[in-house]
């Protein structure tokens, strides 16, 4: 810390002001008056209208695509959360030993991280096609039964979370990150006193890396919760379909909020369907935070 | 701790020798389902309009269309689209790590009341999902004429958009001697120059790392641009390639062209990609020990 305090606040404030400046407008104003917009009826031309909680009514009640937009996001959340966390870690365990090629390969996971969202779901949309994709094509080779994939209501949302699951290496690289971050010693301790692979990863591997996991669990949790490009890109007509069957709330907010020419946005609606969703996120991460202790190792010497 | 020295890799034991087979082969196999989809695209790209139909679909081109990266960008006029990629993708960069490195710098080596306080808000606040901002936030551009500019894809930048970047240029400059601004002071450097001059070249990976990143961010955003910008002639690139291939008038989208131009379209990240590896490696490191701190 220096040491002539003092001089240093209106220097400080300046360094400090165009962050200060953006944490109210972009924290604490969107906060304020995305609640206050939840619970008027509010089209962007006149003024809002307050109607108490009629809007949450409205989507609790009689909004026919609020619960199948519910259920969606939910089922894509328990896909592809488990998955991504299993996949990433099983990779960056893999990417963590020493062979030959170690690197290339490390980069070709990360590869499809750096690219455009847009680029690589609309290749996707292409080798998901069922005449003409590449992926059918390969399993037909194979023998392997083959799927009508986003045109299947059934196999729709699996598709979106095998498009998600190509982007592993962004779980990859942290835990990667927290892999080397293990003392080695632990690890040559475990080898003296004849510790199979099995005990090593449960006893050592999993608990000193336990703080990633749950940092990742609410990372890619409240991800999940807000995916939007990949349905809109992959459903038909960005609108969530077949069916409602990728009809994420994300989707629900944006089609309400800014919707397509001659509709009227229905901006206190959608306003309330935000609400809902960052209410979820909230829960999500304080029971996770909450439950941490149970499952999370921290060394009570450092810090 | 220094987030460069995450790059030091523990050594491991190597697999043993009957395994390795069966190692090469999941390496084979990561590679392989990484690679395949973008090789897929490649050759898309080189094929006629009518082979992308062909029934089963045939691994290499019948006839090379290389015309397809002239035709394919030409059909939704690339060079605007990429000019105001460049643009808009250059600006936020520039901001996001200005204000970030100087918020970071202020957070981590001068003393001043609510400096707590303050690193608690911008921490916190990157748990606020960013959707709760997607209304309120579109309504007040539109209410000082933001609304179809690229202002509101550039201006939050500057005003500290990415609380993660404050956080890593925080943890960035705690590793830095404090003798090395002790000194600087006696000569009687103030803040400013101490910060250009002292600190700016030595925290040099940490600002490319963010540079990187906010690249990377800005240049792969769709929902944003989606939003605010409405004239076809203010589009980057990911709104242009998304309208590329929806639909519209029951054209089907012609997918030769499309691959095309979307290897165009990915290639500036590509090549930061590949040229600063190392970088990717150790800004995302630095993420990786944010609980360990």
């Amino acid at each position: 810390m220096s040491r002539n305090a003092g001089s240093d606040v209106k220097a400080a404030y300046l360094f400090i002001a165009p962050a200060m400046i953006g944490f109210f407008v972009f924290v604490g104003y969107p906060l304020i008056r995305s609640f206050y917009l939840s619970l008027t009826k509010y089209n962007g031309l006149t003024d809002p209208v307050f109607v108490g909680l009629g809007n949450f009514r409205r989507l609790f009640t009689t909004d026919p695509s609020f619960w199948p937009a519910l259920r969606a996001t939910g089922y894509l959340v328990v896909l592809y959360v488990p998955l991504s966390l299993v996949l990433g870690l099983a990779l960056a365990m893999f990417c963590n030993q020493r062979f030959a090629g170690v690197r290339l390969v490390r980069t070709l996971a990360y590869l499809p991280v750096v690219l455009p969202a847009v680029a690589t779901i609309t290749l996707w949309k292409f080798i998901l096609d069922p005449q003409v994709g590449l992926l059918n094509t390969v399993l037909d080779r194979l023998g392997l039964p083959t799927s009508l994939w986003l045109q299947s209501p059934k196999m729709a949302m699996p598709s979106i979370v095998l498009v998600m699951l190509w982007g592993v290496g962004s779980t990859m690289i942290i835990f990667l990150a927290g892999l080397q971050a293990v003392p080695t010693e632990l690890y040559e301790a475990a080898k003296v006193d004849g510790a199979g692979p099995f005990a090593v990863f449960f006893r050592i591997t999993l608990p000193m890396i336990s703080p990633i996991m749950l940092l990742q669990v609410i990372l890619q949790t409240t991800a999940a919760l807000q995916t939007f490009n990949q349905p809109k890109i992959l459903s038909p007509g960005g609108g969530g379909g077949p069916g409602f069957s990728t009809n994420v709330l994300m989707l629900g907010i944006y089609n309400n909020g800014f919707p397509t020419l001659g509709k009227i946005p229905q901006l206190g609606y959608a306003s309330a369907q935000v609400w809902v969703l960052f209410v979820i996120i909230i829960a999500v991460i304080a029971l996770t935070a909450k439950f941490s202790s149970l499952w999370t190792y921290s060394d009570s010497t450092s810090d | 701790m220094a987030p460069a020295s995450q790059a030091v890799r523990p050594a491991k034991k190597k697999p043993r020798v009957i395994g390795t087979t069966a190692w090469y082969v999941v390496a084979l196999f990561v590679g392989a389902v990484m690679i395949v989809p973008l090789l897929w695209m490649i050759t898309i790209g080189l094929k006629s309009g009518t082979a992308v139909f062909d029934i089963p679909p045939k691994l290499l081109p019948r006839e090379w269309k290389w015309s397809n990266f002239v035709n394919g960008p030409k059909a939704i006029h690339f060079p605007r689209l990429l000019l105001n990629s460049f643009l808009i993708t250059g600006l936020s960069v520039i901001g996001g790590v200005m204000t970030a490195m100087m918020a970071g710098y202020a957070l981590a080596r001068m003393r001043f009341p609510g400096r707590k306080l303050w690193f608690y808000l911008f921490v916190g606040s990157m748990l606020l999902p960013g959707v709760v901002g997607l209304i309120p936030l579109f309504q007040l551009y539109k209410s000082i004429g933001w609304y179809d500019t690229w202002l509101p894809l550039i201006v939050p930048a500057f005003l500290g958009g990415n609380p993660l970047f404050i956080f890593l240029a925080r943890q960035y400059f705690l590793a830095i001697p404090y003798s090395i601004d002790e000194a600087a002071k006696l000569d009687g450097a103030g803040h400013f120059r101490i910060f250009t001059q002292v600190m700016l070249p030595l925290t040099r990976p940490a600002w490319l790392t963010m540079a990187i990143l906010a690249f990377q961010a800005s240049w792969n955003d769709y929902l944003n641009p989606l939003v605010y910008l409405y004239s076809s002639g203010k589009w980057p690139l990911s709104v242009g390639m998304a309208a590329f291939i929806s639909p519209f008038a029951g054209k089907t989208p012609d997918w030769s062209y499309y691959m095309a131009t979307n290897l165009l379209y990915m290639l500036p990240p590509l090549i930061i990609f590949f040229a600063a590896q190392r970088y990717f490696i150790q800004g995302l490191g630095a993420l990786g020990s944010t609980n360990q701190k």
